[in-house]
């Protein structure tokens, strides 16, 4: 186990070229020891060149890479101590699944005894015991995923267990228990964890921390509570939330009061004479209420369209040209065709140039 | 419902089917009840006396046989060695990398007649250039007046010959493999020989067996290389069945018999390469097997 830190780690594949692009601009991050982290952002956003810097399959343009103080930017893959689990599962086919799971001990020469304890302690926690004698062909996507896996944490020296989108090829219902059991290894062996998709649900469900990317940037890192309720900029509260969050290009009216078209909004953001411009407002469709009485920051608006989700229904309104999206519950009683809208200033987050002011 | 014009739409492909697969062999079968020879020309009828005669009075052809079988293995097994050895050389990054692809395919590209005579003349007991680095060392091997030699002069020319298209199709095959197998590999700390064994090997095995395969196929045919070499010789040393069936039927005209010669190697060689096939399967394939 080990704490892993990028200082102005970048990478640019094509050093040579006059201007460079890089698929991962530089920046500089720590991961604790033990922590469960999660790397969530579209395609292409340099999730799986950040993974492949830190396990060595790439080597960084810019800055240097240390695991607990150790300049290990050079140090070969083999060396590093990482381990991978790869989007599709990889499992050497003409072996069992007790030599399989034995092979990273076999290759550092490990005596048998000791492989024979830490293959069996292994196989237990994820539930292969019964199939430690059988080849691996004959098993299913999500127990392969499981070998690879275990591959990574037979060995209790790794720095970290790396995960490429591992439950791309699972089930949804296994996926969940998989999840569950990722986070009990994490928290029987505190080996830290650090895991790549594009799939919110997965890294909020996941991960203590989030690290949300976007065209080779770090946009934020936070809690799942943090992302949701405080995202840092405009796409991270696009990106994260199901549906996005409400975004209006707005105007300051006052310190604390900005309108949208001919709609005036009280915030709770003092917004600084030096932030006036440029605005938008968000607000999460969960925290719009529905309202019979119209007061302070209430909307009227005309219903669209309301669409039932099975747990929620998901209203669209328009008050004006501005969409807005509710979430309520399911049992919820909507009317026909007009509704009011509550917009708690609490919730209200207001960017500056796509990024929140504080 | 009246589907009986899809027949029509489907007779002309039946038709060429018919007249360019299935006739030939009708045919061939046919032959191989008759005595057309050069002096009975004609499609007679004599019952199985031809396979009688092969069955118990041709040890030539059956020794032809057990050669090329012999042969055939030996060569496509050190083609499938040295080919796969050499796609692994240039598959990784390597100064030269095109240069060396293009030239290991240049033999593949060379007519094998030609080729041969080229090589017949390399191994010329007293003209060719082998035996004048052998003379250095007070050898002059025959090479091609050898019985034993004169076989493995064959085998080097076909090695030489067909190891390119080995080459080439191994090559295609480590090109098309995922990279996850390998990085998983370096990560779990496996040494190159393992990473061969366990990752390379068995990720190549469909390509092999494919590969081994066709090139069984096309060495059992082996003609134009004996011809040129050996015809044949010294005796019978480096005959093969295709070499014998020729010389039944194209210089003693031996038509009907060599029908019948012609049949039951196409008989044999569906079921012996039915077994090979299986058999690699079983040993290239250990996970996929049962």
């Amino acid at each position: 186990m080990a704490k892993i830190e990028f200082k102005n780690v970048g990478h640019c594949y094509d050093v040579s070229a006059e201007n460079k692009v890089y698929a991962l601009n530089p920046f500089s991050l720590t991961w604790e020891d033990g922590g469960r982290y999660a790397l969530l952002g579209p395609s292409g956003c340099g999730k799986t060149t950040m993974l492949n810097i830190m396990s060595g399959l790439i080597t960084p343009s810019d800055g240097n890479v240390y695991f607990d103080e150790n300049d290990i930017t050079n140090v070969i893959t083999e060396e590093r101590n990482i381990a991978q689990v790869f989007q599709f599962p990889v499992i050497y086919n003409t072996m069992t699944v007790f030599d399989n799971l034995a092979f990273p001990l076999r290759c550092r020469k490990f005596d048998e005894d000791k492989i024979k304890t830490k293959v069996h302690e292994v196989a237990e926690l994820l539930n292969l015991t019964e199939f430690l004698n059988k080849l691996t062909k004959k098993l299913t996507a999500d127990q392969k995923q499981l070998i690879s896996l275990g591959r990574g944490l037979v060995r209790e020296d790794v720095a970290a267990v790396l995960m490429d989108e591992p439950l791309t090829v699972i089930d949804p219902d296994l996926k969940f228990k998989l999840r569950r059991k990722l986070k009990e290894i994490n928290a029987k062996y505190k080996t830290t964890l650090i895991y790549v998709t594009h799939d919110q649900n997965e890294a909020m469900t996941f991960a203590d921390n989030i690290i949300v990317m976007n065209e080779g940037n770090v946009v934020q890192i936070g809690t799942p509570k943090e992302l949701f309720e405080k995202p840092k900029t405009t796409f991270v509260g696009y990106f994260i939330g199901s549906p996005a969050m409400n975004i209006y290009p707005c105007d300051a009216v006052s310190d604390d009061e900005v309108s949208i078209g001919g709609l005036k909004l009280k915030v709770n953001t003092k917004l600084p004479d030096s932030q006036k411009s440029n605005l938008k407002l968000g607000i999460r469709s969960e925290y719009i209420n529905v309202v019979n009485k119209k007061s302070e920051n209430t909307v009227e608006a005309n219903i669209n369209l309301v669409e039932d989700f099975g747990n929620y229904k998901l209203i669209s309104a328009t008050n004006d040209n501005i969409q807005i999206k509710v979430k309520v519950k399911r049992e919820s009683v909507i009317p026909e065709d007009k509704i009011l809208l509550e917009i708690p200033p609490e919730h209200c987050c207001i960017y500056n140039n796509e990024e929140l002011v504080e | 419902m009246n589907f009986k014009h899809k027949f029509v739409f489907l007779m002309p492909g039946l038709l060429v089917l018919l007249g360019i697969l299935i006739f030939p062999i009708i045919f061939t079968v046919r032959l191989s009840f008759s005595g057309w020879d050069s002096f009975n020309p004609g499609l007679d009828f004599i019952g199985i006396e031809n396979y009688i005669r092969l069955f118990t009075d041709d040890k030539r052809f059956w020794e032809s046989f057990l050669r090329l079988g012999f042969l055939s293995i030996t060569t496509v097994f050190l083609q499938y060695i040295i080919g796969f050895g050499l796609a692994l050389l240039v598959w990784k990054e390597i100064k030269f990398k095109r240069f060396f692809r293009v030239l290991f395919l240049i033999p593949m590209m060379t007519t094998p007649v030609i080729m041969t005579v080229i090589w017949r003349t390399f191994f010329h007991e007293s003209l060719g250039p082998v035996n004048d680095f052998f003379s250095l060392f007070g050898m002059a091997p025959p090479w091609l007046s050898h019985e034993v030699l004169a076989l493995v002069t064959v085998m080097i020319v076909e090695v030489w010959q067909w190891t390119p298209f080995m080459f080439l199709l191994m090559l295609a095959g480590l090109l098309s493999l995922p990279k996850e197998p390998f990085l998983a590999a370096a990560i779990d700390g496996a040494s190159s020989i393992r990473k061969f064994i366990y990752v390379t090997f068995p990720l190549m095995a469909p390509i092999s067996i494919g590969a081994i395969i066709i090139r069984l196929i096309e060495a059992s045919k082996i003609m134009d290389t004996i011809f040129v070499l050996t015809s044949g010789g010294p005796g019978t040393s480096t005959e093969t069945s295709s070499f014998y069936i020729f010389i039944k039927g194209l210089r003693e005209f031996q038509i009907g018999y060599s029908a019948t010669l012609s049949f039951t190697y196409l008989i044999i060689m569906i079921i012996s390469l039915t077994f090979i096939a299986k058999f690699l399967t079983k040993i290239f394939m250990k996970g996929d097997a049962e």
